[in-house]
């Protein structure tokens, strides 16, 4: 023990993330990419059924809020898309909002297969506690009605 | 006519029969050596194991001969070490004894100012570098009230070893009542501590603060420094990440074994059980997990009676445990005591040291210790106060740590159950189709039935035969042809009637076959629909523990420990 007081050299935070995890995700840490959602966005991106396909202002806002969600954070770090529950009719079962370059929305029925990157969070996207899926490359942060979010 | 003569060959006889009877006697006496090669191999064996024996038995004198002599060795060297000891650090061992003294006797107040005067003083000269000895000066001059000996020698102190003697008048001054002082000292405490690397008695020092031994500014001092230290180690993901998985892998443990025979057509029938099982399992993790913080955060119970024990647990060891500089002598001894322990095997003695030294050098982070002070209060030696204050602080990756875990529960949730009843493969979802699972079953035995059916080859060859037989007849006549065609006719008939009547059983096979595959289908599906219910109950109650966890609010720290604390001041 004896230790030297003051000795503050090593209790100083050094950042965790190496610049190379940075570049590969874009956030700094998953303390960002946990951040609690705003109740807009959570809002808006769990009522995708009624915007309408033509709908010009309605992309607008979306593209908006996802833009104001994760401010000025690089393309790729965005998620791929939005997963959600589909209530269009009794058929459908989940629907996707693309925001990779497509940006549509597409409804799927049951049994309907989806893009590859999106078939792993139909499972989750169908469960009720949870208000929709944000699908990355490598993982999928499911977002509840609250804005918490989870990794996996 | 030439005469024959007969050559006489009964001496060659007689000569071969010699040799015969030779070979034989050879051959006997072959026979007796190879009895005696035999039974030189058993004497061999007998030698062999003998000789083993002999080995083994030499072997073990040796080693028995290394431990008596390691054991004498160890008992001369012990000897000496101490003798070392005494001689160096003789002074250090009194120190001690005055130190325990003085303690008691401020403690009692039998002992008058002017003894403990006389002796403190002399320590000085004694024991130059140890830390105790001006901490007792510094502690018999402020006893009589002389500020300038008492700054002199608490500088002193400090000089020698900062965190000892930090620790030390913490500890003196709480135990002395003076609030302000071990106020003061617990604030330097925790600027000794570094959250990354903390000292094994600091949970004690924790626990103390948590459970309201120390003054009640003491925690506002603890959280302003815990705070400071979660900003520190929260800020990247290494810290939590570390500790979000023991929580999922305690989470992992904490499954539960599903009752015996709750699900037995289930089991038996559907080839995913091993999936359904698990998810049911992990799924009812979430009840165990509600009562186990539940009865975390609802215990209220005052401690501080042996938390106080512990503080002066710590004082005590403080005081009488060895110095950083007889360290190295100390640990020769100990390691010769516990070869004399083990009766004079070194490689035991060594293994019991090393577990000895890694207990004494560990040391944690603070997560770490909070979560240690969380899963098993009992082996981080603390009370249930302190795991609800731990788990008050850890509460954010906890509940990531659940969150994480109920969604990778969720994603493995089986979307269907799959069915092999009786060769039979099917898949339900939710057990609620059973109009068209009973028919997806009718339409398979129907087409297994053709199919079995098909392979009854018609009796071409009899009836030909038959036939033929039939027709034979009429080569002799009418009454021939008659006889042979009657015949031929019940042959005819007996091959066919042969088939239909096989074709009959198989049909009564197939129908008993279906009926006992329905009913275990009708329960399987039965049992189906019950355990996704259950599932779905199961895994609704997760949400119950987020709120649970949520509810726990880590501003306050613990409720618990506060209402504690409040009682007892």
């Amino acid at each position: 023990m004896g230790k030297i007081l003051f000795n503050t050299d090593n209790t100083k935070h050094k950042p965790e993330a190496t610049p190379n995890q940075e570049f590969k995700t874009g956030f700094r840490s998953d303390r960002d990419l946990l951040k609690k959602r705003s109740e807009k966005y959570v809002k808006l991106f769990s009522s995708l059924d009624q915007k309408a396909l033509t709908d010009v202002q309605g992309w607008k806002e979306l593209m908006e809020a996802v833009q104001e969600e994760f401010g000025t954070a690089e393309l790729a770090s965005l998620p791929l898309g939005i997963v959600g529950k589909c209530f269009l009719g009794e058929q459908y079962e989940v629907h996707i909002l693309d925001l990779s370059g497509s940006q549509i929305i597409k409804h799927f029925k049951i049994a309907e297969a989806m893009p590859m990157d999106f078939e792993k969070a139909r499972a989750l996207a169908m469960h009720n506690s949870y208000a929709f899926i944000e699908v990355y490359t490598d993982k999928l942060v499911l977002i509840r009605e609250d804005g918490s979010t989870t990794k996996l | 006519m030439p005469e024959v003569s007969y050559a006489d060959l009964s001496a060659i006889e007689g000569a071969l029969s010699t040799i015969n009877h030779n070979i034989a006697t050879v051959n006997s006496n072959v026979g007796v050596l190879s009895d005696v090669q035999q039974a030189m191999a058993y004497k061999q064996d007998a030698m062999d194991a003998e000789l083993r024996q002999l080995m083994e038995a030499f072997a073990a004198f040796v080693a028995l001969d290394a431990k008596h002599k390691n054991l004498q060795l160890a008992e001369t060297r012990v000897g000496n070490l101490r003798q070392e000891l005494q001689i160096k650090f003789g002074y250090y061992a009194e120190i001690r004894r005055m130190a325990t003294g003085i303690l008691q006797g401020v403690d009692t107040g039998v002992v008058g100012n002017e003894t403990i005067k006389s002796t403190t003083e002399e320590v000085m000269i004694k024991a130059p570098g140890y830390w105790l000895a001006p901490a007792l000066v510094s502690l018999a001059s402020w006893i009589r009230d002389d500020k300038a000996i008492c700054d002199k020698a608490l500088t002193e102190s400090l000089k020698r070893d900062d965190y000892k003697s930090t620790l030390f008048f913490m500890l003196l001054t709480r135990r002395l009542g003076r609030n302000d002082a071990s106020l003061t000292w617990l604030e330097r405490y925790f600027m000794h501590q570094n959250p990354q690397d903390l000292d094994r008695e600091f949970i004690t020092v924790l626990e103390a603060v948590t459970t309201g031994v120390f003054h009640p500014a003491a925690r506002t001092v603890m959280m302003k420094h815990v705070k400071t230290w979660l900003n520190q180690l929260t800020q990247g993901d290494r810290f939590i990440n570390e500790q979000k998985n023991q929580w999922m892998k305690y989470f992992e443990a904490s499954k539960p074994a599903l009752q015996d025979g709750k699900y037995p057509l289930l089991k038996q029938h559907a080839k995913n059980w091993p999936v359904l099982e698990n998810s049911l399992r992990e799924t009812k993790t979430h009840e165990v997990l509600q009562n186990h913080f539940n009865s975390i955060i609802s215990s209220s119970f005052d401690f501080s009676a042996s938390v106080k024990v512990k503080l002066d647990q710590i004082l005590t060891q403080l005081v009488t445990n060895f110095d950083d500089e007889e360290l190295p002598l100390q640990r020769q001894v100990r390691l010769n005591q516990l070869v004399i322990e083990k009766e004079g095997d070194k490689d035991a003695a060594q293994a019991v040291m090393d577990a000895e030294e890694t207990i004494f050098k560990e040391k944690v982070d603070f997560l770490q210790m909070l979560t240690n002070a969380a899963f098993n209060p009992e082996a981080a030696g603390v009370t249930k106060v302190t795991q609800a204050l731990a788990v008050s602080i850890s509460q954010p990756w906890i509940i990531e740590a659940h969150d994480t875990f109920t969604a990778q529960s969720r994603n493995k949730f089986p979307q269907t159950v799959e069915l092999v009843i009786d060769a039979f493969a099917t898949a339900t979802k939710n057990g609620s189709d059973e109009k068209e699972q009973v028919s997806k079953q009718e339409s398979f035995y129907a087409s297994e039935l053709q199919k079995e059916l098909a392979t009854i080859a018609f009796p071409t060859a009899g009836v030909v035969i038959g036939a033929l037989i039939g027709v034979a007849g009429f080569i002799f006549g009418w009454i021939g042809g008659l006889i042979t065609l009657a015949i031929g006719g019940v042959m005819i008939w007996n091959n066919i009637n042969n088939v239909n009547k096989k074709k009959e059983q198989v049909k009564k096979t197939f129908e008993e076959r279906k009926k006992k595959a329905k009913e275990v289908l009708r329960g399987c599906l039965a049992e189906t629909v019950d355990y996704r219910k259950e599932l779905a109950s199961e895994d609704s109650k997760a949400e119950n523990v987020r709120q649970l966890l949520n509810s726990i609010t880590p501003q306050d720290f613990s409720s618990v420990s506060q209402d504690t604390a409040r009682n007892i001041i």
